[in-house]
């Protein structure tokens, strides 16, 4: 709750900034702000507080998600400052960024279908909006206005779905939902349909295939610091909804959604990464990774038991760094070649040591290669899902893994045994610090995984 | 009894009204079919004893979001049939995938006429004043936090439509 009202004040307080002149220190106000709701979100580590007629509830897993969140929006920040110096919608900027994390903590903490439904729109919306931020740039146009008829088309799916288990159960309420079709046999059947429904609606949200086709145009058309906030952050936060919605309150009925989400999952692993392999872009090769990452996640989703929850937060959390790193570099190569082809890192290794270890540290993690964060987390998703007895979907994991090494591999190798361009590329130093901090984070935490995983 | 016949009519109308949005050529005409529609469900809503919510209903939807439909389609005029010709492969995959979907729904009926309601029905849970208890009390935090995303929707809308100043 405090997280809540934390971020909404300071999205208030960035739009005041225009009116009292005071747009220079905004940058730092909103980072110190950002470091004053993690402390204030886990002072009510282990206090079990239910607010608000049970709409809301911070307990352990809320808080470990919304956690995770505040941290990577302030990597974010460090890594997205150069979006912050525009002067015309700077502060509209700021207050969209700071409104679509309020959106992202209530799809961790909701316990009510009407706050699923007001998370996700609002995180939905800003991005919409922030996605087509380059008012000047034809495909960021483009990718804000697929992005919001598909969204919205999938925001009708999940609410149909919402009103249907509404008709069937009588409430809004996840407990009462939960024990409302825990009597066997007098489910009726709209509670399915509805329940297939918000499927279809969530699975758009983490660009689930077959519901993934606007991922790629949408993360290729963003900003690319907005690439990196829907990949880590709104990623993080709807799988946080889904695991509420389905392991939670839909599991007494989960062989009716076991075998969907199975193939959604094999589908969505195989596809992303295989077709991930044939982009010649690296933004849009790293939006196909971003579909296959949500298959793994899908897995740990399926195995439903002890592991899942702390499974998906740390996939989560190495993911969502390793995407910060590999985002933060790719910008910083296309800007100053130009260029976002694969071509445009030859000869990296040799011009920019700096970015090129960072970039193979990350890439490693992506794919999975010890010691970094990425193979601990496979590692307890594959766990995980090897003890729900899916042993035929750690099969195509571990293959679509090798696919995966595959495309992460040719940026390696381009990197390193590439002739190209040998001039050197500037960055700056805060730039510089935020991928150390990260390479470090990445292999700290692929050697202490314990740290988070014992978290929840 | 007369209430009875009144939804059966209520509901032929705003079935048909709908199917027209639909089907009509003409973008105007779907719209206006969609203002009919509209007004067909405020009439669900004062069978339910629910007078407040018909009201906003044809004021919000039948009036302002309407009014911005015509709007945006005489601004972009629209009003001819300059719709792109599709393929017939993906006419064909839309109506395998849509006809789909009405199965299941009407596959979903099947069984609902049993739903036993857990609360009864409350002839006076329309009216104004339960509505204030209920947004007031128990959804009192959606209600607020709805503030944010109108908040945030009004935001982006001036910052997409603002010039930079330079």
């Amino acid at each position: 709750m405090k997280a809540l009202v934390l971020l909404s004040s300071l999205g208030v307080i960035s739009l005041l900034a225009e009116l009292f002149s005071f747009k220079k220190l905004l940058y730092p106000i909103v980072l110190l702000g950002l470091i004053a709701t993690f402390i204030f979100n886990i002072q009510d580590w282990n206090v079990a507080n239910n607010t608000f007629y049970n709409m809301l509830q911070f307990d352990n897993y809320a808080i470990a998600f919304s956690s995770v969140i505040i941290l990577v929006a302030f990597l974010w920040f460090l890594m997205a400052e150069g979006f912050f110096k525009e002067e015309t919608n700077m502060t509209d900027h700021y207050s969209l960024v700071l409104f679509a994390l309020v959106g992202a903590v209530i799809l961790v903490s909701y316990t009510n279908m009407t706050m699923l439904f007001l998370g996700i729109e609002i995180l939905s919306i800003p991005m919409y909006i922030l996605v087509g931020s380059s008012k000047n740039d034809l495909s960021s146009n483009e990718a804000s206005f697929k992005y919001l008829i598909m969204g919205a088309f999938a925001t009708g799916f999940l609410l149909f779905g919402i009103a249907l288990i509404y008709g069937a159960t009588g409430s809004f309420d996840l407990a009462t939902i939960k024990t409302g079709i825990s009597v066997q046999g007098a489910t009726p059947t709209i509670f399915y349909v509805g329940m297939l429904m918000m499927l279809v609606g969530l699975s758009f949200k983490v660009s689930a295939v077959p519901f993934h086709f606007w991922a790629p145009d949408v993360y290729e058309g963003a900003p690319t610091v907005i690439t990196a906030f829907m990949a880590t952050i709104v990623k993080l936060a709807a799988f946080a909804a889904f695991l509420r919605l389905f392991d939670v309150t839909f599991f007494r009925v989960s062989a009716s959604w076991m075998n969907i989400v199975w193939v959604l999952a094999a589908l969505t692993m195989l596809v992303g990464n295989i077709t991930a392999v044939f982009q010649t872009r690296t933004k849009r090769m790293l939006a196909y990774s971003s579909v296959a990452h949500a298959g793994y996640m899908l897995m740990a989703l399926l195995a439903m038991n002890m592991y899942s929850n702390s499974a998906i937060l740390f996939y989560g959390l190495a993911y969502s760094i390793g995407s910060i790193a590999t985002f933060t570099i790719v910008s910083i190569v296309a800007e100053a070649r130009g260029d976002d082809g694969i071509h445009a890192f030859n000869g990296l290794g040799k011009s920019n040591p700096l970015l090129a270890v960072v970039m193979s540290i990350a890439l490693l993690s992506l794919a999975g290669i010890p010691p970094t964060a990425g193979f601990f987390a496979k590692y307890v998703i594959f766990t995980s899902s090897f003890l729900a007895g899916n042993v035929f979907l750690v099969g195509a994991a571990i293959l679509a893994s090798l696919i995966g090494v595959y495309y992460y591999f040719r940026l390696i190798i381009a990197m390193y045994f590439k002739e190209g361009n040998s001039e050197k590329i500037n960055v700056e130093m805060n730039h510089k610090l935020l991928l150390i901090v990260v390479a470090i984070a990445i292999i700290a935490l692929g050697i202490f995984p314990d740290f988070v995983i014992r978290l929840i | 009894m007369i209430t009875t016949y009144l939804f059966y009519f209520l509901s032929f109308l705003a079935i048909m009204f709908g199917l027209m949005v639909v089907l009509s050529k003409n973008p105007i005409h779907s719209v206006l079919y969609l203002v009919l529609c509209f007004f067909t469900i405020a009439g669900h809503y004062v069978l339910l004893n629910a007078q407040f919510l018909a009201v906003v209903h044809v004021i919000v939807y039948s009036g302002a979001i309407m009014v911005l439909f015509l709007f945006v389609i005489m601004l972009l005029n629209l009003n001819k049939e300059t719709e792109p010709h599709k393929s017939l492969w993906l006419k064909a995959s839309a109506a395998v995938a849509s006809g789909s979907l009405l199965v299941v729904m009407v596959a979903s009926l099947k069984g609902a006429s049993t739903i036993q309601s857990t609360n009864t029905f409350n002839p006076s849970i329309g009216l104004i004043e339960n509505l204030g208890t209920t947004l007031f009390k128990d959804f009192l935090l959606p209600f607020e936090v709805s503030s944010v995303l109108l908040l945030a929707a009004m935001v982006g809308a001036v910052m997409l439509g603002k010039k930079s100043i330079k």
